[in-house]
């Protein structure tokens, strides 16, 4: 469609508009306006949407040229350019909370002291965790478990055992797994779960009495599959939490935190990534650099070429997204277990109501 | 533009509800008021320990001289004013020079209400019952500054069970029996001044599969205050079951709720309601004649429940949990009326009956204040005395100002009752009255705070009938 012919037809709309008191895009009186999802004739309705959205763009377009000449105007007369305004996204309009932590609660730091993460987290223990697998596991499975083994230092994978050696049958309960993991002296267990070959749940259990949370896994993409990924090395990796806000998310958060050594090697410059945004929480893995690079174009006063460090990153998997289906208070115990929170249909007021 | 929901305060009738939680703190939460008020937290008690964590609770909110009992997981049991928060007295469960053993804990404690001597003032009696099943009656006093005498009563103890974790102890209406039960301990009911076991659960019979669910008791109820022989209990295997002692050793109605343990079950006054709770946050009435839930509370609650309670007066209950907060609950609707964070996570809650938001906060405080203060007390009155038209008494004492903030809220009250066209100078002048009274018996005070209770009451429900009204 041409620009040239709507624009006539908008014209003659316009007239016709006018003329029998039709819609009146510009504002004006907001009880003649007829919206175009109104009139019946597919021909015409089209022309007057074609019609207004066409001056919503002039529109815009002339707002945009004027709060760029206002800018420009100020900077010209070294006033302070007028404040750019922030668009409204999820996160911005979120609901308030009153869960959000405060850094000035003590109760919430007494809290925290007496919670099971603590001995981790103060360095009395050093993290040693078990990877599992679910029953039966194949494929992207052990790919997985290899790959968060290389992530996650102190780690070490064990199979899930037969019971029943002579006929060869079965596997272990988890529960009893746990009281193995218990008395080898294993601060965390984490079970990854797949199903139809695919990795699609995750479940983190904090040993010897401490939270269990399950989530659900999703956009899982290894190491192999990412372009120009970087090999890890065996440093212990720096980590970042972000965006753990609530009482739950820093429960969470804290989880995260005892599965890795509170020393971090800088030398290793690894960085393991928690981002939690609109509750999912996503996964990443890094190596960063910082390069110093030489510009010959600018140069310094004292002619010199300026050094500018400048810091590059490198994936090097996997990638994955996390969704907290539950926590549970104490270890696995789906059926007797305490919930410390559970997801329920219920709980969706409004997709600006976040947990974590 | 952004949808935000929310959270439809219905209003909360003037309830206090005291929330004891992991970290051994007690937390008041009073919603003053004569209609629709929101819940606030107005007092916390306790430093923040976790060896301090609650276990256990047990209120006795008479009108005169309330006390309230908690059981903290160092084996120490407290007993505190529930009005003000000062400590009576503290023993510990296993000793007071043993260090509690791991693997126990207090399970069961009860306050009695009736009392046994004339000196009920400073002393009281409870009833403990610990996770391998010693089970101990005491009488305490409380220690006093003028009074030496400390002979202790020995303690009357015994065993509930060989075996097993006890996990359950109540303690009926009457207050003559006692009802135990726990993990791999059938629920039996013992009398308690003989110290004998009168009737004990038979275990319910296989299924058709034959596979026998282990016994695990979790919560218990007495459906009725006056009859200790038939109660509801809660297990870990969903299952929520009626016992009727006159008629069976074997559960008389017995009804799966939801796919989790249930952790808290309270009773309704009218005998046949119960209110069930269970570790994934479902919380459900249920008519136990029927065995048919009557339908769900939907509060958004999100964690394991830890304790119902019904209101004695108020169409409430309150319910508390390890998703640390404090719901209050509508009961005909089954609407919830608000939710208070509280940041830790919860383990115990008692109402207090005794509180109507204003008239009745203020003989509380009056009659907490027993023994030690009257000179205090004598002071405010005086003071009030004299500035009887003026609104603002210059107080000092912390309690004295409780007692000036009621004050306050009476006079508010005042105000509203003359909007209603009833004489404003009869009720000054009983109150009046009552204050003379007070000074001189306080048994009469007592009688009289009663009478005065129930018809606030009743005005209180034909006002809330007016509001609908309104609507």
């Amino acid at each position: 469609m041409g620009f040239k012919r709507k624009r006539g037809d908008g014209e003659g709309e316009e007239m016709d508009g006018e003329d029998r008191g039709r819609p009146n895009f510009n504002g004006g009186e907001k009880r003649n306006v007829i919206l175009p999802s109104m009139i019946k004739n597919k021909d015409k309705r089209s022309k007057v949407y074609a019609k207004q959205k066409h001056e919503k763009k002039l529109e815009k377009q002339k707002k945009i040229k004027a709060r760029d000449a206002a800018e420009k105007r100020a900077l010209e007369l070294g006033e302070e350019p007028p404040q750019k305004m922030i668009p409204k996204t999820i996160e911005n309009t979120r609901e308030s909370d009153e869960t959000v932590c405060r850094p000035d609660d003590e109760e919430l730091f007494a809290d925290i002291d007496a919670d099971e993460f603590n001995p981790v987290l103060r360095r009395e223990i050093i993290p040693k965790i078990l990877i599992t697998t679910c029953r039966f596991n194949s494929t992207r499975g052990p790919a997985l478990i290899s790959e968060l083994i290389s992530v996650i230092p102190n780690s070490h994978y064990k199979k899930r055992g037969t019971y029943d050696l002579k006929k060869k049958r079965g596997t272990y309960d988890l529960k009893k797994i746990v009281e193995y993991a218990t008395k080898k002296d294993f601060t965390s267990l984490i079970v990854v779960h797949t199903n139809r070959r695919e990795p699609n749940a995750l479940l983190i259990i904090g040993l010897p009495n401490g939270p269990t949370a399950h989530f659900k896994l999703s956009n899982l993409v290894l190491r192999k599959d990412i372009k120009n990924h970087g090999n890890p090395t065996s440093h212990e990796p720096e980590l970042v939490l972000n965006n753990f806000t609530t009482r739950l998310g820093n429960r969470v958060g804290r989880f995260f935190q005892s599965l890795f050594p509170q020393e971090p090697n800088f030398r290793g410059r690894r960085v393991v990534t928690f981002h939690n945004q609109r509750d999912f929480i996503f996964f990443r893995h890094h190596r960063y650099i910082f390069e110093e690079k030489k510009q010959s174009s600018t140069k310094g006063k004292d002619g010199a070429p300026i050094e500018r460090v400048k810091a590059r990153l490198q994936e090097c998997g996997p990638r994955f997204t996390l969704k907290l289906v539950t926590l549970q208070h104490g270890t696995f115990d789906t059926k007797g277990g305490e919930f410390e929170w559970v997801h329920k249909p219920e709980m969706d007021t409004s997709r600006r109501r976040f947990f974590l | 533009m952004p949808r935000i929901t929310t959270n439809e305060t219905y209003g909360c009738p003037p309830i206090r509800a005291l929330t004891f939680d992991s970290l051994g703190l007690i937390k008041v939460i009073e919603a003053r008021g004569k209609e629709r008020s929101t819940p606030t937290v107005v007092n916390t008690w306790g430093e923040m320990n976790a060896s301090r964590c609650v276990l256990a609770s047990s209120m006795n909110d008479r009108l005169k001289n309330p006390l309230l009992a908690v059981a903290r997981k160092d084996g120490k049991v407290e007993v505190l004013n529930p009005c003000n928060g000062d400590l009576h007295l503290s023993y510990s469960v296993f000793g007071d020079d043993v260090s509690p053993p791991e693997d126990d804990g207090v399970s069961g404690l009860h306050l009695f209400r009736k009392q046994k001597d004339d000196q009920a003032e400073r002393s009281c009696t409870l009833l403990t019952c610990t996770k391998k099943g010693d089970v101990s009656i005491r009488s305490v006093k409380f220690p006093d500054a003028h009074d030496d005498s400390t002979e202790d009563v020995a303690p009357t103890t015994w065993k509930a069970c060989s075996s097993g974790e006890v996990l359950v102890g109540k303690v009926d209406g009457t207050e003559n029996f006692g009802l135990f039960g726990g993990r791999r301990v059938e629920v039996s009911i013992w009398d308690l001044e003989q110290c004998t076991k009168t009737w004990s659960a038979k275990c319910p019979p296989k299924d058709n599969l034959g596979i026998f669910t282990p016994t695990w008791f979790t919560c218990a109820a007495f459906l009725n205050n006056d009859d200790h022989r038939k109660f509801v209990t809660g297990t870990k295997s969903h299952q929520v079951r009626l016992y009727d002692a006159s008629a069976q050793r074997r559960p008389v109605l017995t009804f799966d709720f939801h796919e989790t343990a249930i952790t808290a079950i309270s009773e309704d006054p009218d005998g046949h309601t119960i209110y069930v709770g269970n570790a994934s946050a479902d919380l459900a009435c249920f008519d136990i004649r029927t065995g048919k839930r009557l339908g769900s509370f939907l509060g958004k609650c999100s964690g394991s429940i830890r304790s119902v309670v019904r209101h004695p007066e108020h169409q409430v209950i309150a319910s508390c949990g390890l998703d640390r907060y404090l719901r209050v609950y509508d009961v005909k609707t089954r609407q919830l009326i608000s939710a208070v964070f509280l940041k830790q996570h919860l383990t115990g809650l008692v109402l207090d009956s005794g509180f109507s938001g204003e008239e009745i906060a203020v003989a509380n405080t009056v009659v907490e204040a027993a023994t030690e203060e009257t000179i205090i007390e004598q002071k405010y009155y005086e003071e009030e005395d004299e500035e009887e038209t003026e609104k603002e008494a210059p107080v000092k004492t912390k309690k004295s100002k409780k007692v000036k903030r009621s004050r306050e809220k009476v006079s508010e009250g005042e105000e509203e009752e003359e909007t209603e066209k009833e004489a404003p100078v009869k009720t000054k002048k009983s109150k009046k009255e009552k204050r003379s009274r007070e000074k001189v018996s306080e048994g009469e005070e007592e009688d009289e705070l009663r009478s005065k209770k129930t018809r606030e009451h009743k005005k209180k429900k034909t006002k809330k009938v007016k509001h609908n009204q309104e609507d």
